[in-house]
């Protein structure tokens, strides 16, 4: 059977790059891809949630095409919200399977920081219904607040049962030198940062990034006749979707579309949760990494948070989630983000991750949402 | 930026906005608040014109610090989310107290507000809110 291989990722730092354009973005990542040879690239995807908003720039395939020196091969843009690069990598390694495609460049940029802090606002709040609930003021921040607040109170819980998942990801984000934030913090300071809707506070959420990451895609068939250094197998791959509004499910504290995406790419390759030692998960906001956990099925309800208390989602526990610091501290360049999830299960299957490396891993899973949890991607790879 | 209010967009939705008609699955009762054909919920396309009713029950509640594009002025405010009687729930903005009087489960009345206006010259916004209902004591 045909089978999906990356054989080269790139990653620059996240980052408030005033200098750099969408365009500078691009041509330095892909620079970082020169490992990989000869540049037949059959197709070009370039993940970017908010281009034609914050740059004036729609038609993304052929301008970054053109902006590496591929001008001729098919190029489009993937739009999923904060999913983009998910969504984008599923269109590759579609792609590839069907047969159309041997080699695919996924591409991930966005640039954030050119927003006032009103526009990041009203942009991070773009994939909810606008007709609904942007219309009336009501932010992403907003309804992400108050699943936290019925997730505290319907398991009697402490604050510090979610905004310690910050705590764990500044802790890894320390050592990696692409992320965001390097910087450790503690429980007092994420509780004592200003509140942006309670009991949401700022250092449970993301702030504005730039940056661009880039993956190469190849089928098995062309990977013998390409030079590469190092390998993972894509192993399966999936995406699903749900009721948009969190507060119109069956359950608000359910992420139902990211347990399917998940478990139809962990069945692909015939693997088992148990199996997975690494994996990214997208906590855009605190709360959303305790709803990701329980939906999955790696702590029961209610329990994510005494699970990460006693280390089972840090270095030495059942599985390590978010290795460079994840959208809390790696950052959360929007449409970039699914790609650089990807790319950091490339360094941790191939054993390039420095000081973040999860020892003996194998098989890697990333987990990407768009809005609350209405689009869900999953990828799963497996050392080459 | 791009405009955030349209004229067209707020014609189109006025009377969701202003009386919250809404669009009902006579199959399986899920509400929209867009003319529609096909249940989103159900897939039937047996679908009626209602209105939601003017109270409700607040479930939970938040409140704004950082404000979107046209909420500048309004920050802080509340927002929550409610529950009629029928069970259709919706995020709307809480008016006319302060977060301490709100509790899960009080009774909230419908009012129409102005929401936003969009620029110095631009246009003016209104749609519905809700308030605590104030009982009289005799």
């Amino acid at each position: 059977m045909r089978k999906v291989y990356i054989v080269g990722a790139s990653l620059l730092k996240v980052d408030e790059q005033w200098n750099q354009s969408i365009d500078s973005l691009v041509t330095q990542v892909v620079d970082g891809l020169s490992e990989v040879r000869p540049w037949k690239i059959d197709a070009i995807y370039v993940a970017n949630a908010l281009g034609e908003i914050l740059q004036s720039q729609a038609n993304l395939g052929a301008i970054v095409a053109e902006d590496i020196g591929l001008a001729g091969v098919p190029a489009l843009r993937v739009e999923a919200g904060g999913a983009s690069g998910a969504a984008a990598l599923l269109a590759g390694y579609q792609a590839i399977l069907s047969g159309l495609a041997d080699t695919v460049l996924v591409i991930g940029v966005e640039k954030l920081s050119d927003a006032t802090p009103e526009e990041s606002v009203f942009l991070s709040s773009l994939s909810e219904r606008y007709d609904l609930l942007g219309f009336q003021g009501v932010t992403e921040a907003a309804l992400a607040a108050m699943m936290y607040r019925l997730y505290l109170e319907r398991y009697e819980l402490p604050q510090e049962m979610v905004a310690q998942f910050p705590v764990l990801m500044h802790e890894h984000a320390s050592k990696a030198p692409h992320a965001q934030y390097q910087f450790k913090t503690t429980l007092e300071n994420v509780l004592s940062s200003p509140v942006v809707s309670p009991p949401l506070r700022r250092l449970e959420t993301t702030a504005p990034a730039d940056g661009a990451a880039a993956v190469i895609l190849c089928s098995s068939d062309a990977l013998p006749t390409i030079q590469h250094e190092q390998v993972v197998e894509l192993a399966g791959a999936a995406s699903s979707t749900d009721i948009v509004s969190p507060f119109d499910r069956e359950d608000p504290l359910k992420l139902s579309a990211a347990a399917r995406a998940f478990y139809e790419a962990l069945a692909r390759p015939g693997l088992s949760r148990e199996q997975i030692k690494v994996l990214e998960i997208h906590d855009s906001y605190s709360i959303l990494a305790n709803l990701i956990l329980e939906s999955i099925g790696y702590s029961a309800e209610g329990a994510s948070g005494l699970d990460a208390k006693n280390g089972m989602f840090d270095y030495g526990g059942k599985v390590v989630i978010n290795t460079f610091g994840g959208l809390k501290a790696r950052g959360h360049p929007l449409g970039a983000t699914g790609v650089y999830q990807a790319a950091e299960i490339f360094l941790q299957l191939t054993g390039r991750a420095g000081a973040c490396q999860v020892d003996g891993a194998k098989y890697g899973a990333m987990i990407s949402l768009a809005g609350l949890g209405s689009s869900a991607y999953a990828l799963v790879m497996k050392e080459g | 930026m791009h405009a955030v209010f349209r004229p067209p967009v707020n014609w189109r939705h006025r009377r969701f906005r202003y009386r919250l008609v809404v669009w009902r699955c006579l199959n399986c009762g899920a509400v929209h608040h867009y003319a529609t054909s096909i249940c989103r919920r159900c897939r039937s396309n047996r679908v009626a014109e209602d209105k939601l009713p003017d109270r409700a029950r607040l479930i939970t509640y938040t409140v704004v610090k950082n404000p979107p594009v046209a909420f500048e002025k309004q920050a802080p405010y509340i927002v929550g989310l409610v529950e009629f009687e029928d069970g259709t729930r919706l995020v709307a903005g809480i008016t006319d107290c302060d977060p301490e009087e709100l509790k899960p489960g009080i009774e909230l009345e419908k009012v129409v507000r102005k929401i936003a206006e969009d620029g110095e010259s631009g246009l003016i916004v209104y749609g519905y809110k809700f308030r605590p209902v104030i009982t009289r004591s005799h």
